[in-house]
C-alpha cells in the first residue's frame, strides 16, 4: 500500500507541474498577442469572447479567436485608445450546458466591458439571460437563430442576418434564377442546420418547388445518403450546415454521379470547402451569405495575413470577418467614451454604432438584428468564391 | 541509496519518467496543422524547453524511487500520518462530526468566493451539484447492484422534458411559442414536478429493464448505450414535440408560495446550489440507509455473484429493475431542476454526459456515495477551472482532463474515496487473492 | 426502393460495413483475449488513418500520379497507417491497461481509464495536427465504375475497400485459427490462468492481441480517410458502429465481428433511404436490441476461443 500513496503523491506532483508549466506557457502567449503593449503604464481593458473552443466544433471558436486577436492587436498598435484592450476567452463547449458559466466568467471580472458571442444559438439561448442581468454588451459574429433577439435580452446583437432572411433569398434565388422544380434540402440537425433548413423549405414551398427534406448528423460518410439524393433526383440540393461536412457530402455525390447543383449557406461559405472537396468538385457550388464581398475586398488579404501573423500563422476560417467586425465595432463605439467606460455606457453608445467593417456595414435596427440585411449568392467559379450579387438584384 | 537507483526497475521506472516528461513537453508545447503535422511537435520538443521537462522527470524519478525504498520516507509517513488522523473519521461515531464540517463547507465556502470567481459558484450548481446528484442516481445501478449503464443520461432527459410539458407560465413567451410545442393543457408548479418526473424516469428505467435485464454485463452496456443514443436522437428529431434542436427556452423558474413565502429561484446560482444541495443531502441519507436494508444486500449478492443470490431465494430481476428505477428517478429529479433553471436542447443529453456521469461514479469510488459527490465536486470544478482559468488554452483542457482521469485510474483504481467493501477486495486482489472484480464474472486475468 | 436503388444502397452499405468489421475486429480481439471492452479503440482508429494519411500526402506527386506510384501510395499508406495503428495501440496498452492489470484493477477502472486516454489521445491529435478535417487528393481514379451489379454501379476505391478489408479479414481468421500465436490467443481467451499454467506468456499475448487489433484499425483508417477525411474527433462514430457490430456478431468472435460490421452498414444504408438520415442510428440499435433478446450473446455466439 505504501507504494500507492506514494505514486499518488507522484500523481499530484506531475500534475500540479504541468499545469503550473501550462500556465508559464499560456501567459507567454497572451503577452506576444498583446504587442501593442509597449507603454506599460497604461491600463487594461478586456473584450470577452464567449465560443466553443473545446469539445463541440472548436475550430469555430478559433476562428472567430483570430478574428478578435488581429482586432485587438490593430487597436492597441494604433494606440489611440487610453487603455490597453486584451481579449479575455470563456468556453462554454458550444453547449447549453455550459453557456452560463461561460457567461459567469466573463460577468465576474470587472475589466471585461463588452463580449463578442455566444457563436452557438443554444449556447446563446442559455447565456443571454445572465448578460442581460449583468447589462453587458454581447455581439454575436454566428448565432443566426431567427428567435434569439425576441426573448428579451436587452444586451444581444447580432451581426449577421438571421435564418429566416438568408432562407428566404437562397429559396427565391433557387426559385426564380435557377428555375429549379424540385429542391432537397438537407440539415446537420443542429439549431443552426434546422433553423435555416425550416427558413428555406417555406419560402420554396411559396414559390411553388417541390422539397424533400431530411437530416442528418454530421458523420464522415455521406455515401448512403448521396444514394439517397441522387435517387430522389433533384435540380438543386440545398445543405444547411458547416463546410467540412459539406464537403464531405459534395465529394460523396460528385462521386456517385450527382449531376444537379450543389447549394449551401454561410456555414460552408468558406475557401476551405473548396479545399476540402476539391476544386473539380466544389466547381460550380452556389452559396449564400449574409455577408458582403469580402473576397475582392483588398483589406481581406491584408486580413488574412494579419491573422497568420497574431495567430501563429493559422488561416481565418468562417467567422473570423464576422468576430473581426464584431470587435471593431466595439472598439468604435469604446472611442467616444473616454478612460473607464462603464458597461451600461458601451450597451447605449452600441445600439446606434455604424461602422464600415470588412464583412458588411454594422447598423442595427431595434430588435438588434443587423440592418441591410442583404443576402449575397457567391459561386465557385475556376476554384474561387466570386460573388454573383445581392438576391434583390439577381431576381430583378 | 545509490543501489537503490541502480535496480531494474528503478532504470524502468526512469524511462517510464522521463517518456512523461516529454508528454508533458509536448501537451504544453505549440499548435500545428496538417500540412506540416510534425512541425508543432519539433517545435515543443526540439527546444531548450524540453531540458526542464525531462529535468522534471529525473526529479519525478528519484522522488518516486527513493519514496518507496525500504526505509520509508517521510513522504510515506507524511502520507500514513494523515491516513490514520482521517480514519477515525471514518469508523466512529466521529463520522457524523466529519459529516457535520464537510456540510458546513460546502453550505458555507460557496458564499466566501471572492466576486472574481463567482463562476466557480456557477459551477458548482451547474456542474458539480447536477453531476453529483445524477452521479448517486447510477452509483444506485453500477455501485450497489453492478449493472453497467452506458445510457444513463436519457432519464436526466426525460425528467428535463416531462418538465417542459408540464411547467410553464400559462401564458404564451415572448416568440409566441410555449418552451416546447407540446404542453399539458394545465401548468404545474415546479416542485409538483418533482415527484411526476421522477416517476415518468422511473417507468422509463423499468421499460427499458424489464426485456434486458436478463443481459448480462457487457451485453446490458450496449443496450444501455443505445437506449441513451435513441433516447437523444428521438429529442432531436421529433420537432413537432420536443421542439428539436431549436430546445426548449423559457420553463419557468422553481417558486414556492406557501403560508405567506413567497420566492422565485431565478439566474442566481447560490439559492438553486442550496436547493440542490439540500436534495443531494436527503438522497445520501436515503441511500445510505438504502445500503444498508435489506434491499441493499441483496444488491450487494446479486452484484457479487448473480447464481448464488438466485439459488439463495434472492429474486433478482425485481432487484434488479428496482435498481434501475430508483437510480433512474434519482436524474428525473435532476432533469426538473435543469429545466427549470436553464435553457436546454438535445445537446445536453448526449453520449459524452453518460460517459461523464460514469466517470464520476468510477473516479469517486464506486459504491461509495460520499465518493461519488466528492469525485462530481471535484472532476466538474477541475473543468470549470481548466475552461475559464486561462491556466491552460481551452481547447487543450481535454487533453489534461484525460490525462488526470487515466491518471487516477492507473494509481488509485478504487476510486478517490472508495466504499470499505471495494477497497478490501483490491487489497486482496493485489495480495493474490480472489478477483477484484464485482461487476461481471471474474474471468480472465484482470 | 426500386431494384436498381436497393443495389445502390447495398453496395453502399457492404463498403461501409467492410470498413466497420476491419475496426470491430480489434474490439473482438481484445474482449476475447480480457474480456474488457477498449474504448480506446477508436482512437487507434484516428491515429493509425492520420499516419497513412501524412504518407501518402508526403509521396503523392505535384501531377496525377502514375499506376505504378498510385499503387506505391495506397501500399505505403495502408503499411504506414497499419504500424501507426499498431504503435498506438501498444502505447495504449502499456499506459492505460497495464497499469492496472498489474494491480488488479475492478472492469470499471479498465473503461474509465481507456475513456481518459481516449480524450488525451484524440485531443492530443488536434493540437498536434490542427483540428480542420485533412483530407487527400485522389491517388488514382477513385470514381471509375469497374462494373455494375443489376445496374449499382461499383467503383474502384470502393472495390480496394472491400478488397483489402477482406484480405485482412482472411488473414486474421487464419492467423487466430492455425498458427502458434493464434493457438496462444485461443488459449489464453479459453482460461487464461491454465494457458500461463501450460507455459503460455500471458502479457506476451495480450499486447500482440493489442498491436494486432491496431494493424487491422490503422489499415482501415487509412482506408477511411482516403474515402473521406480523417480529424481528430474522427474516431468516435465508426467506433460505437464498430462496437455494436462486434456485440452484433458475438463478441469476442472473429467472424461474428466481419458478420456483424457487414450487417450494420447494410442496415445503415437502407434505413437511410427508408426511413430517414435522421434515425439511422435508432434503427441500427433497435436491430442490436431484438438480436440480443433473441441470441444473448450475439448471432454467431461469443467465445474467441470456440468460434475461431
Amino acid at each position: 500500500m505504501q507504494i500507492r500513496r506514494t505514486t499518488a503523491v507522484v500523481a499530484a506532483t506531475v500534475v500540479t507541474a504541468s499545469l503550473t508549466l501550462a500556465a508559464c506557457g499560456s501567459s507567454k502567449k497572451s503577452t506576444g498577442t498583446a504587442n501593442g503593449n509597449n507603454g506599460g503604464s497604461k491600463k487594461t481593458l478586456e473584450i470577452g469572447f464567449q465560443g466553443p473552443l473545446s469539445v463541440n466544433s472548436p475550430q469555430l471558436g478559433l476562428n472567430a479567436e483570430y478574428g478578435i486577436n488581429v482586432a485587438i492587436a490593430e487597436a492597441n498598435a494604433k494606440g489611440d485608445l487610453p487603455y490597453t484592450l486584451k481579449i479575455k476567452t470563456s468556453d462554454d463547449q458550444g453547449s447549453p450546458d455550459q453557456g452560463p458559466t461561460a457567461a459567469k466568467a466573463l460577468i465576474d471580472d470587472p475589466n471585461v466591458i463588452a463580449v463578442v458571442g455566444p457563436m452557438f444559438s443554444g449556447a446563446t439561448k442559455a447565456s443571454e439571460p445572465g448578460y442581460t442581468q449583468a447589462n453587458l454588451l454581447s455581439v454575436t459574429p454566428s448565432a443566426t437563430n431567427p428567435a434569439l433577439t425576441t426573448l428579451g435580452f436587452t444586451t444581444f446583437f447580432r451581426l449577421i442576418p438571421n435564418d429566416n432572411n438568408q432562407g428566404k433569398g437562397a429559396a427565391d434565388y433557387i426559385a426564380k434564377v435557377l428555375n429549379a422544380k424540385k429542391v432537397f434540402s438537407l440539415d446537420d440537425k443542429s439549431d443552426y442546420g434546422t433553423g435555416l433548413s425550416t427558413a428555406l423549405e417555406a419560402e420554396l414551398k411559396t414559390d411553388g418547388v417541390a422539397v424533400t427534406h431530411d437530416g442528418i448528423n454530421p458523420t464522415k460518410d455521406y455515401s448512403a445518403e448521396a444514394s439517397k439524393i441522387i435517387s430522389a433526383k433533384p435540380d438543386v440540393l440545398y445543405y444547411s450546415g458547416y463546410y467540412q461536412d459539406f464537403s464531405l457530402l459534395a465529394k460523396a455525390l460528385r462521386g456517385a454521379g450527382f449531376k444537379g447543383t450543389l447549394f449551401s449557406g454561410d456555414g460552408s461559405n468558406d475557401d476551405q470547402y473548396i479545399s476540402g472537396a476539391g476544386k473539380t468538385v466544389a466547381e460550380g457550388t452556389y452559396l449564400s451569405c449574409g455577408c458582403g464581398d469580402a473576397n475582392s475586398d483588398p483589406k481581406a488579404a491584408d486580413f488574412v495575413k494579419a491573422v497568420a501573423a497574431d495567430n501563429s500563422g493559422a488561416k481565418p476560417g468562417t467567422y473570423s470577418g464576422e468576430a473581426y467586425d464584431a470587435t471593431n465595432s466595439i472598439i468604435s463605439v469604446l472611442k467616444g467614451l473616454g478612460a473607464s467606460p462603464t458597461r451600461q455606457q458601451v450597451v447605449d453608445a452600441y445600439k446606434s454604432v455604424d461602422y464600415t467593417g470588412l464583412t458588411k456595414e454594422v447598423k442595427y435596427d431595434s430588435t438588434g438584428e443587423i440592418e441591410g440585411n442583404a443576402i449575397y449568392i457567391y459561386q465557385v467559379k475556376d476554384g474561387v468564391r466570386t460573388v454573383l450579387g445581392t438576391t434583390g438584384d439577381l431576381i430583378k | 541509496m545509490k543501489q537503490l537507483l541502480t535496480t531494474d526497475v528503478a532504470r524502468r521506472r526512469l524511462g517510464a519518467c522521463l517518456f512523461l516528461g516529454i508528454v508533458l513537453a509536448l501537451i504544453t508545447g505549440s499548435t500545428g496543422t496538417a500540412n506540416h503535422p510534425f512541425h508543432a511537435a519539433r517545435e515543443s520538443l526540439i527546444a531548450v524547453r524540453v531540458i526542464w521537462f525531462l529535468l522534471i522527470g529525473v526529479a519525478l524519478w528519484v522522488v518516486w524511487t527513493l519514496g518507496t525504498g525500504p526505509g520509508a520516507s517521510s513522504v510515506t509517513r507524511a502520507r500514513r500520518a494523515v491516513t490514520n488522523a482521517v480514519q477515525p473519521i471514518t469508523r466512529s461515531k466521529a463520522r457524523y462530526g466529519g459529516y457535520v464540517v464537510l456540510l458546513a463547507i460546502a453550505i458555507f465556502v460557496p458564499r466566501t468566493l471572492p466576486a472574481s470567481s463567482s463562476y466557480l459558484q456557477q459551477a458548482l450548481f451547474s456542474g458539480a451539484a447536477i453531476y453529483a446528484l445524477l452521479g448517486l442516481g447510477l452509483n444506485v445501478v453500477v455501485g450497489y447492484a453492478g449493472l453497467l449503464d452506458l445510457g444513463f443520461i436519457a432519464f436526466y432527459a426525460i425528467g428535463a422534458y416531462v418538465t417542459a410539458y408540464l411547467v410553464y407560465t400559462g401564458k404564451e413567451l415572448h416568440s409566441g411559442h410555449t418552451p416546447i410545442p407540446w404542453h399539458a393543457p394545465f401548468h404545474l408548479n415546479g416542485f409538483f414536478v418533482l415527484p411526476i418526473a421522477a416517476a415518468a424516469a422511473a417507468l422509463a428505467g423499468v421499460i427499458l429493464g424489464g426485456p434486458t435485464l436478463r443481459l448480462r454485463g457487457d451485453y446490458l452496456a450496449i443496450v444501455t448505450l443505445g437506449f441513451g443514443e435513441i433516447v437523444q436522437l428521438l429529442a432531436i428529431n421529433a420537432n413537432g414535440v420536443t421542439n428539436g434542436s431549436q430546445g426548449a427556452f423559457g420553463v419557468p423558474p422553481l417558486r414556492i408560495h406557501l403560508a405567506g413565502i413567497h420566492y422565485t429561484w431565478s439566474l442566481d446560482p447560490l439559492p438553486e446550489y442550496y436547493l440542490l444541495l439540500g436534495i443531494i443531502v436527503v438522497v445520501m441519507i436515503a441511500f445510505s440507509r438504502l445500503e444498508r436494508s435489506r434491499t441493499g444486500r441483496a444488491w450487494a449478492a446479486i452484484r457479487e455473484d448473480e447464481i448464488a443470490a438466485a439459488a439463495s431465494g434472492v429474486p433478482t430481476t425485481r432487484y434488479k429493475l428496482l435498481a434501475f428505477a430508483i437510480g433512474a428517478s434519482t436524474s428525473g429529479f435532476a432533469g426538473v431542476i435543469f429545466a427549470t433553471y436553464q435553457f436546454f436542447n438535445p445537446q445536453s443529453f448526449s453520449f459524452q454526459a453518460s460517459i461523464l456521469v460514469l466517470t464520476i461514479v468510477i473516479f469517486g469510488g464506486m459504491g461509495s456515495i460520499f465518493g461519488v459527490v466528492v469525485g462530481a465536486t471535484l472532476l466538474q470544478l477541475l473543468t470549470a477551472y481548466l475552461q475559464h482559468a486561462n491556466v491552460v488554452p481551452a481547447e487543450d483542457s481535454p487533453i489534461f482532463f484525460g490525462a488526470i482521469v487515466m491518471a487516477m485510474m492507473v494509481f488509485r483504481p478504487q476510486g478517490l474515496i472508495p466504499s470499505r467493501r471495494r477497497s478490501r477486495e483490491i487489497r486482496l486482489a493485489e495480495e493474490g487473492v480472489g478477483g477484484a472484480d464485482a461487476l461481471g464474472a471474474a474471468e480472465g486475468v484482470s | 426502393m426500386s431494384g436498381q436503388e436497393f443495389w445502390n444502397f447495398t453496395v453502399v452499405g457492404l463498403v461501409s460495413g467492410s470498413i466497420y468489421a476491419v475496426i470491430a475486429l480489434g474490439y473482438t480481439l481484445v474482449y476475447g483475449v480480457l474480456q474488457l471492452i477498449n474504448f480506446a479503440h477508436s482512437e487507434v482508429f484516428m491515429l493509425g488513418s492520420m499516419g497513412g494519411l501524412f504518407m501518402a500526402r508526403a509521396l503523392l506527386p505535384a501531377g496525377s500520379p502514375s499506376v505504378v506510384q498510385s499503387v506505391g501510395i495506397m501500399v505505403a499508406g495502408l503499411v504506414v497507417g497499419a504500424l501507426s495503428g499498431g504503435a498506438a495501440a501498444f502505447a495504449l496498452e502499456r499506459t492505460a491497461y497495464r497499469p492496472l492489470r498489474r494491480r488488479g484493477a475492478p472492469k470499471l477502472a479498465y473503461l474509465i481509464s481507456a475513456i481518459g486516454a481516449s480524450l488525451f489521445a484524440s485531443n492530443l491529435a488536434g493540437k498536434e495536427f490542427g483540428r480542420q478535417d485533412i483530407s487527400l487528393s485522389p491517388v488514382f481514379d477513385y470514381n471509375h465504375v469497374v462494373f455494375t451489379i443489376f445496374g449499382a454501379a461499383v467503383r474502384a476505391l470502393d472495390l480496394v475497400i472491400i478488397g483489402v478489408g477482406l484480405l485482412m479479414l482472411l488473414f486474421l481468421d487464419r492467423l487466430v485459427a492455425v498458427t502458434r500465436l493464434g493457438q496462444s490467443i485461443r488459449a489464453v481467451a479459453q482460461d487464461a490462468e491454465t494457458a500461463s499454467l501450460m507455459g503460455v506468456n500471458v502479457e506476451r499475448v495480450i499486447i500482440t492481441t493489442f498491436v494486432l487489433g491496431g494493424l487491422l484499425a490503422g489499415a482501415g483508417g487509412f482506408l477511411y480517410a482516403a474515402k473521406f477525411s480523417a480529424s481528430y474527433n474522427m474516431g468516435f462514430l465508426p467506433g460505437i458502429t464498430a462496437f455494436s457490430a462486434a456485440v452484433l456478431g458475438g463478441i469476442g468472435n472473429v467472424r461474428g465481428a466481419v458478420l456483424g460490421g457487414l450487417l450494420l452498414g447494410l442496415v445503415k444504408s437502407y434505413s437511410t433511404k427508408l426511413i430517414g438520415a435522421g434515425y439511422v442510428d435508432v434503427v441500427g440499435f433497435l436491430a442490436l436490441v431484438l438480436v440480443l433478446l433473441i441470441r444473448p450473446s450475439g448471432l454467431l455466439g461469443e467465445r474467441l476461443g470456440r468460434a475461431a
